[in-house]
């Protein structure tokens, strides 16, 4: 019921806010990215900016943190190695002949805050190798892996630790992970 | 600008394992869960191997930009997709596969 108030009082389009225009800039950009020079595009594209900025809003609304320079710097290399890690082996058990599965599921608490790093952190396991997030429950991740025999925690929390160095959250929660 | 234009053909034949592997892993893995690790992973570095390769023929920085954020959505939604399916199918009592 509290969601329903929301989003109808959301949905009204009085409160132009910076956060509203920032949204609009961004998803603008990616349009203008993705189908060039083309004015015509733009009888899509407004609607479709417009749609996306206040769904974004209303769906993912202020985050606390923004997002570090340096961790974001540091956290596009670890990204895409370990995601090229992943796909490798995913090649060598898809083709080799003996079968190279022992699957399972294994549970995770995560320290990282609630809203988008969680969201972040949840989708970004899927790339790792050999494991694949399953389902969230407040701060319990259930991760489904190929291979029991992989490091997974010490994998998971090296990712953890990434994603916290990608947001600005205080030193004292970054230390605990 | 041959170099560029050949090493990009080297990355393009570079992705095309990875593809070719996420679907014999769609159809050798034994349930969702396996299957959904081969497609994501696999593809997704297959299509990052094309997307690089196609950037490099292309010279130009509009097109460049075009592809990166076309990966990026794939990145996105794909695994966001993944995670619902894997998620759906652990709210439905699936039980995941193991080793005999």
């Amino acid at each position: 019921m509290i969601r329903d108030h929301r989003f109808v009082k959301d949905f009204t389009f009085v409160s132009f806010s910076p956060q509203f225009f920032f949204r609009i800039l961004v998803f603008s950009t990616v349009w203008f990215v993705l189908t060039g020079s083309d004015i015509s595009s733009w009888i899509v594209g407004v609607p479709a900016v417009l749609i996306a900025s206040k769904l974004n809003l209303m769906l993912a609304p202020s985050s606390h943190y923004s997002i570090s320079l340096s961790g974001a710097l540091r956290f596009v290399p670890f990204f895409l190695n370990q995601s090229f890690r992943g796909g490798i082996d995913v090649m060598r058990r898809a083709l080799s002949a003996k079968q190279l599965l022992n699957p399972g599921l294994v549970s995770y608490v995560t320290l990282l805050p609630e809203g988008s790093a969680r969201i972040f952190f949840v989708n970004t396991i899927s790339l790792l190798p050999g494991t694949l997030s399953a389902e969230l429950h407040g701060n319990q991740v259930t991760i489904h892996t190929l291979d029991r025999g992989l490091p997974i925690w010490a994998n998971i929390q090296n990712l953890e630790y990434h994603v916290a160095a990608l947001i600005h959250i205080s030193s004292d929660k970054k230390k605990s992970l | 600008m041959e170099i560029l234009y050949n090493s990009g053909t080297l990355l393009i034949i570079l992705g095309l394992p990875f593809f070719l592997s996420g679907t014999v892993g769609l159809i050798r893995f034994p349930d969702i869960y396996t299957r959904l690790h081969a497609l994501t992973k696999a593809d997704n570095v297959g299509l990052g191997c094309i997307v690089c390769g196609l950037a490099l023929q292309s010279a130009s920085w509009a097109v460049t930009a075009k592809l990166l954020l076309i990966w990026l959505l794939v990145l996105i939604a794909s695994s966001a997709s993944c995670h619902l399916i894997a998620r759906s199918a652990m709210q439905k009592n699936i039980q995941p596969w193991t080793r005999p």
